[in-house]
């Protein structure tokens, strides 16, 4: 591009400010933010993007996203997630290490990013194993991965069993000041399950995963964290009482940060008919009372960040038996406008609030920092049309799989545009 | 036939919730002329006669096939059965594909048993054919609960108002689920006695637990309904040993005396477990009805094929011989 483009007329939503005010934003040619002004009069040969009756949000930022790539390019890959991404809104996220072979060594996170960088139209971080092959036996060469820019380890999937181990783990990693994320989850307890423990479980007879299997690992896991002095994230709580842990872990001092994702606070068992396994997912979807949790956690700031845990899967997989098919659904392409039509318009969840737990943070978290509406940064932000509409369309999903428990709906609200630098991702694409 | 005005058809039954009080009691009592004709030398009605009916199991079971294949040959239905391993499933053939396989092949009515909760809905979502869940999961069984519901109105008469009492694995049992479910719809009270491992979580309200047997038996169930219990189980921990188990759980000689002395009924939907759930005398009790759950199996399941209407669309020659 070799003019500049004036953002004009939208509303402007960030972490500062609760509710969306008029800002208009003049890119240069070079992609920098020159000018941000409530108004601001067209410089000769701009290119005027009409943003009237939109919302501008900074780029979100998405830490949980499964890319499948290598081993699983039939269920995702970098270049497809990314795109994925772009269409949610997305303009930073990071890749989960339960690849095949997992991201466990510096050369397979030096694969993954220069994969990502020569196809994924935003940034893609990764994250390393915890364990050697996720197997929960060694450590991975966690120095190693860490040079190679890993921004994070996990074991996601799986716990790590062994509490000397996960120990050890946590002092090696305070060591580099490297973030420990941790998918939390008593494997014996969960064993078989495949939905929440309860009431639905019972008519549906579908085998159970009690609330306290998650609950029970994540005390574990702050102890240790508490008694490493590390830092330690907690991935998709998802029960009220396992964020009540979280909390107290808070007060007391622990480095402790956790996130929670659309589905859990969207959703819950009852949503369960037909055993759909686009509703199967690990944490399962729990109880409405954890909704209300969740969401007071997450305007409360109990809850960091929202993350997606966008986790494809083939039609074929997801067309199993609902105890036979594997866990997890997309999340990409549906998180904001999902949130927004459930939470954002209804006035249960302020702009600010969502633009902090799903942009800003999670890159604080990482040592990323998180874009703005500022003058000199480079352009970072979405273009969200409240009055669109996002078909989720099994035809037209940038993502190669389409186990969304979404799918088929048309969403309220829609994203527009992402600009990222001097490109304009979608191009108008889905205006 | 009966009496009782025809509740409007469905395709597949799939569990005995989605049932209306109505839609069961004419289930029952459709049940019962099917019945008679078993004492009769010819035991044939020709009610679907060029019909198909294909039994799909892909877990074993050769009673409940069995029952099912007598039950629709009796209706002179010609079957077919399809036993498939798990293991051809996990080798990349989807239910999915399975299914339109057999629907090239034009079937009717599919009878389906599966260890995964909710294969038979999914298949009847993808089949005109009608689809009978012959047991899926821990999920529903409900031609089981039909039979029992059956059996004990042949045993006493109207059922609202009876005790039921539930004995065993109710955690991992599609049994316990839809005869429950069946009795509570009747109007009947539900009683549970199990291990506090094998009763399940959210299990309804309605359900009354007790702390021992004869606390139970002292409730004055009017049947005692003894689960299958799985050995397995114990290796799995869910009770330390098949003695243990038998000594407070299983009808002992001496419960079982105290159950002959009040007239109870016992039940148990096969195949037994001699002297784990139950004592051998119990079968030569004269009221126990294990048996005769067998035998109203096939008129139940008769009464089930006779009613459901597939959504195959006749063909043209077919619709002329229903109007001559």
């Amino acid at each position: 591009m070799s003019t500049p483009r004036l953002f004009r007329g939208g509303q402007a939503v960030d972490a500062a400010h609760a509710s969306p005010r008029r800002l208009d934003l003049l890119v240069s040619a070079r992609g920098k933010i020159e000018k941000v002004a409530p108004e601001i009069a067209p410089p000769a040969g701009a290119e005027i993007v009409d943003c009237t009756g939109k919302i501008l949000l900074p780029g979100l930022f998405d830490m949980h996203v499964h890319l499948r790539e290598p081993g699983r390019e039939d269920e995702e890959t970098i270049a497809a997630g990314g795109r994925a991404a772009v269409r949610g809104g997305f303009t930073g996220i990071v890749a989960m290490p339960n690849t095949d072979p997992p991201i466990d060594t510096g050369g397979l996170v030096r694969f993954v990013r220069t994969l990502a960088r020569e196809q994924s139209p935003i940034p893609v971080w990764t994250s390393g194993c915890i364990t050697k092959g996720r197997a929960g036996q060694q450590l991975a060469d966690i120095a190693d991965m860490h040079r190679q820019g890993a921004v994070m380890i996990t074991d996601d999937g799986d716990p790590v069993a062994d509490a000397y181990l996960f120990r050890r783990a946590l002092e090696y990693a305070r060591h580099f000041d490297l973030l420990t994320a941790c998918h939390c989850e008593v494997p014996e307890l969960s064993r078989g399950g495949a939905m929440n423990e309860g009431a639905r479980s019972y008519r549906l007879g579908i085998p159970g995963i009690p609330a306290c299997s998650e609950e029970i690992s994540i005390a574990r896991d702050l102890e240790l964290a508490r008694l490493a002095g590390a830092r330690i994230h907690i991935q998709h709580v998802t029960t009220a009482r396992g964020l009540d842990i979280v909390r107290r872990a808070k007060q007391d001092g622990v480095r402790v940060t956790c996130e929670v994702s659309p589905h859990h606070l969207l959703l819950n068992e009852d949503d369960i008919t037909d055993y759909d396994t686009n509703f199967k997912m690990n944490p399962p979807l729990r109880t409405a009372a954890d909704n209300e949790a969740l969401l007071a956690g997450l305007l409360d700031g109990s809850i960091d960040a929202l993350a997606t845990d966008h986790a494809p899967h083939t039609e074929f997989e997801k067309n199993l038996d609902f105890a036979s098919a594997p866990f997890g659904i997309t999340g990409l392409e549906t998180a904001l406008p999902s949130l927004y039509e459930r939470l954002v318009r209804p006035g249960k969840l302020p702009w600010d609030i969502l633009v902090r737990a799903f942009s800003e943070t999670p890159r604080r978290i990482l040592c990323i920092e998180p874009p703005g509406f500022r003058e000199g940064e480079s352009a970072d932000f979405v273009v969200f049309n409240p009055e669109g509409r996002t078909k989720v369309d099994p035809e037209t999903m940038a993502s190669k799989s389409r186990n969304t428990p979404f799918i088929g709906q048309s969403l309220s609200g829609a994203v527009e545009e992402v600009a990222l630098g001097a490109n304009l991702l979608l191009a108008g694409k889905q205006a | 036939m009966s009496t009782t005005t025809a509740p409007p058809r469905r395709k597949d039954l799939l569990d005995i919730e989605s049932l209306s009080r109505e839609e069961i009691v004419f289930l029952l009592e459709t049940a019962r002329p099917f019945k008679d004709l078993f004492t009769r030398s010819v035991k044939k009605v020709p009610a679907l006669r060029g019909k198909t009916v294909l039994n799909l199991f892909f877990e074993s079971s050769t009673r409940t096939r069995a029952s099912f294949e007598i039950a629709a040959k009796r209706l002179s239905a010609d079957v077919t059965n399809l036993a498939i391993t798990q293991s051809s499933v996990t080798k990349g053939e989807s239910i999915l594909d399975t299914v339109e396989t057999m629907q090239s092949m034009k079937v009717d009515y599919m009878v389906v048993r599966h260890a995964g909760a909710g294969v038979p809905a999914f298949i009847a979502k993808h089949t005109p054919a009608a689809v009978i869940n012959a047991g899926d999961g821990n999920h529903a069984h409900p031609t089981q609960a039909l039979l029992d519901a059956f059996t004990m109105r042949e045993a006493v008469g109207e059922l609202a108002g009876r005790k039921i009492l539930l004995v065993g694995d109710l955690l991992h049992s599609r049994v316990s689920r839809s005869v429950s479910t069946i009795a509570r719809k009747l109007g009947m009270e539900v009683g549970i006695f199990a291990p506090g491992t094998l009763v399940p979580a959210g299990r309804p309200d309605y359900m009354k637990s007790f702390a021992d047997f004869g606390e139970a038996i002292e409730w004055g169930p009017d049947f005692v309904y003894l689960l299958r219990l799985q050995r397995e189980r114990q290796a799995a921990h869910f009770f330390p040993s098949l003695r243990e188990y038998h000594n407070v759980f299983g009808l002992t000689r001496e419960r079982f005396l105290e159950c002959r002395r009040r007239g109870i009924r016992i039940m148990h939907p096969g195949p037994v477990n001699r002297g784990v759930e139950l004592v051998d005398e119990v079968l030569t009790y004269e009221h126990c009805l294990i048996n005769r759950q067998v035998e109203n199996g096939i008129a139940a399941r008769m009464a089930v094929l006779y009613w459901l209407q597939p959504a195959v669309a006749p063909l043209p020659d077919e619709k002329e011989d229903a109007t001559s």
